[in-house]
């Protein structure tokens, strides 16, 4: 079968190359154009820029607060990620070592509410941000991430627990470890893979996530990058070098991520899939 | 039973943490959302009354958030189909592939590591701008259509732009199932004089049964769920005519009129009708499943 069908190979190859140039087209296009003039633009949205203008660039990372914003990401995302990674830990290792009717009810109290989806939870969600007074509040967003993360990461926790023998933990506590010591020095190392798992799933979701912190953060300060991006398109709607430069900002952190971590992302997102 | 209670007051002690910030913020909100939904709360007032089911009844007289959610059915059943079926032959082809297989993985997927609302302002330029100015230039005037403006284009922009979002995660998965199935099975079949089609359809299709049934059901949830790409790329319009379910609730809360406790009663439908769709697909796949 590896003969002669030359043609269809090629049929393949063609169609794939472009499948593949549909797919980088957005971005291709959004980068070819945010180094034209204003007026370059408007004449030609396919030419190469006559001469690589950064003025889009340094212009777009005043008006959007662009450091500040990519901070408040990573406040979020750290605060909301450790969180995650320790508590569900904790809680996934003991609900999988407790054989009592207490932790099966308490397991499946948890992993029920995976198919609540967030829309359902937004209002009422609100109303709690407002009597704890964390509106505007960067780590309480991160607090409050950490809340609607748990569930699946305690999920992946109890089924990677059961693949690691018992017979360890028996042996430290007989040496005289007491629980958290048994948990820090022993389970948290042996749950590596699991937790490269949880936090990079966790990482994309909460960088990524928009309806959130547009409920929960009003002052511009607070701003996410997807938040002041998206101001910046309705206070710029026709200025269309500023918005792609904006856009192309936006994405150049997760596209580094993405670069350094494409392995361990391939492989979370079908191991994480298949689990879920 | 002293063995229990003392292992029971440890497992308190590890799962505390976790359960105090998923009891705020996921628990009590769903559990409190129910009560909600029955109040005239709105946003502007500091106290609100019971009234019962009054806020269910008018949610089937709100020809909107009817028409939200008849257009939130369209996109999913849309959604499903096209995008299971582009990513499944992605796959497929891909897999096909010895050198290249990698680097169109990595390429595929890009679209997905990117937010929606990046992803839907970048495809706004491609429709507003560029289309035109390819079918200005070029013979392609198909191409010269109002995509925001027009209901009917609107609507396939946004499925084209979902999909572009979608499609790599969905083929992430079919690639890892079609290469759990053993080499020896779709050997057996060429031997036995199938072509590459009937092999697929015989043979790999039936295998990877348990990934359609994943992605099925994150397509599902997914698109019942849909707001960055509408909220980015029409907001909704022209007028009302392509908002989605979700994009109708937030703005029945956050914008204009507040109406929290009416917005939370269409929410508690909204989940009740996912809720109902993925039983029901989990169970039809599963017997599925079971008899290949």
């Amino acid at each position: 079968m590896r003969k002669k069908n030359n043609i269809p190979n090629l049929m393949v190859n063609l169609f794939l190359i472009i499948a593949a140039v549909f797919c980088l087209m957005p971005l291709l296009l959004a980068l070819l154009n945010s180094f034209k003039t204003k007026g370059e633009l408007l004449t030609n949205v396919l030419s190469f820029p006559e001469k690589i203008l950064f003025q889009n660039y340094i212009d777009t990372f005043e008006k959007m607060n662009y450091l500040s914003s990519l901070k408040n990401n990573v406040i979020i995302v750290v605060v909301g990620v450790s969180l995650i990674v320790l508590f569900s830990s904790m809680a996934g290792w003991k609900l999988s070592r407790t054989k009592t009717r207490f932790s099966k009810v308490l397991f499946a109290l948890f992993v029920f509410s995976m198919l609540i989806p967030f829309s359902s939870i937004m209002i009422p969600l609100y109303r709690v941000v407002m009597n704890l007074g964390i509106k505007n509040s960067l780590w309480g967003l991160g607090v409050i991430y950490s809340g609607m993360g748990v569930s699946m990461a305690i999920f992946l926790y109890h089924g990677f627990v059961k693949s690691i023998p018992k017979e360890l933990e028996e042996a430290a506590e007989i040496d005289g470890c007491n629980q958290f010591q048994l948990y820090f020095r022993i389970i948290f190392p042996m749950l590596k893979p699991v937790t490269v798992t949880i936090c990079i799933t966790n990482v994309l979701w909460i960088w990524n996530d928009f309806l959130l912190p547009l409920v929960v953060l009003s002052k511009r300060d607070k701003y996410t990058l997807l938040l002041s991006t998206n101001m910046l398109f309705g206070q710029y709607s026709n200025d269309w070098t500023a918005i792609l430069s904006a856009l192309v900002l936006a994405a150049i952190p997760v596209i580094i991520f993405y670069a350094i971590f494409q392995k361990n992302i391939l492989r979370g997102i079908s191991d994480g899939a298949m689990k879920g | 039973m002293k063995k229990n209670k003392k292992q029971n007051l440890m497992l308190v002690v590890f799962v505390l943490p976790a359960f105090i910030v998923y009891a705020v913020f996921k628990l009590w909100p769903s559990i409190i959302g129910l009560y909600y939904g029955m109040t005239n709360w709105n946003g502007l007032k500091k106290t609100f009354d019971f009234v019962g089911l009054a806020n269910y009844v008018e949610v089937f007289e709100d020809t909107y958030f009817l028409d939200s959610l008849w257009f939130t059915l369209k996109y999913v059943v849309v959604m499903v189909l096209v995008a299971n079926l582009i990513a499944l032959a992605l796959a497929v082809l891909i897999e096909s592939r010895r050198r290249s297989k990698g680097l169109l993985r990595t390429v595929f997927y890009m679209p997905n590591m990117i937010s929606m609302v990046i992803g839907g302002y970048m495809w706004m330029f491609i429709f507003t701008q560029v289309l035109y100015y390819i079918a200005d230039n070029t013979k392609l005037n198909f191409l010269d259509q109002s995509w925001i403006g027009d209901p009917n284009y609107a609507f396939i922009a946004i499925i084209i732009v979902s999909a572009w979002g979608a499609v790599g995660y969905l083929m992430i998965i079919y690639m890892a199932a079609i290469q759990g199935v053993p080499k020896s099975l779709t050997e057996a079949a060429y031997l036995d004089g199938a072509n590459k089609y009937k092999t697929f359809i015989k043979v790999t299709l039936p295998m990877i049964m348990h990934a359609v049934t994943i992605c099925i059901f994150w397509t599902l949830n997914a698109s019942f769920q849909v707001f960055d790409v509408i909220y980015t790329l029409t907001g909704g319009g022209p007028g009302r005519a392509t908002q989605s379910a979700a994009i109708n609730i937030y703005e029945e809360a956050f914008r204009g009129n507040m109406r929290f406790g009416y917005a939370t009663a269409k929410s508690t439908l909204l989940f009740l009708l996912v809720l109902i769709i993925t039983l029901i697909q989990l169970a039809v796949m599963k017997s599925k499943e079971q008899e290949l």
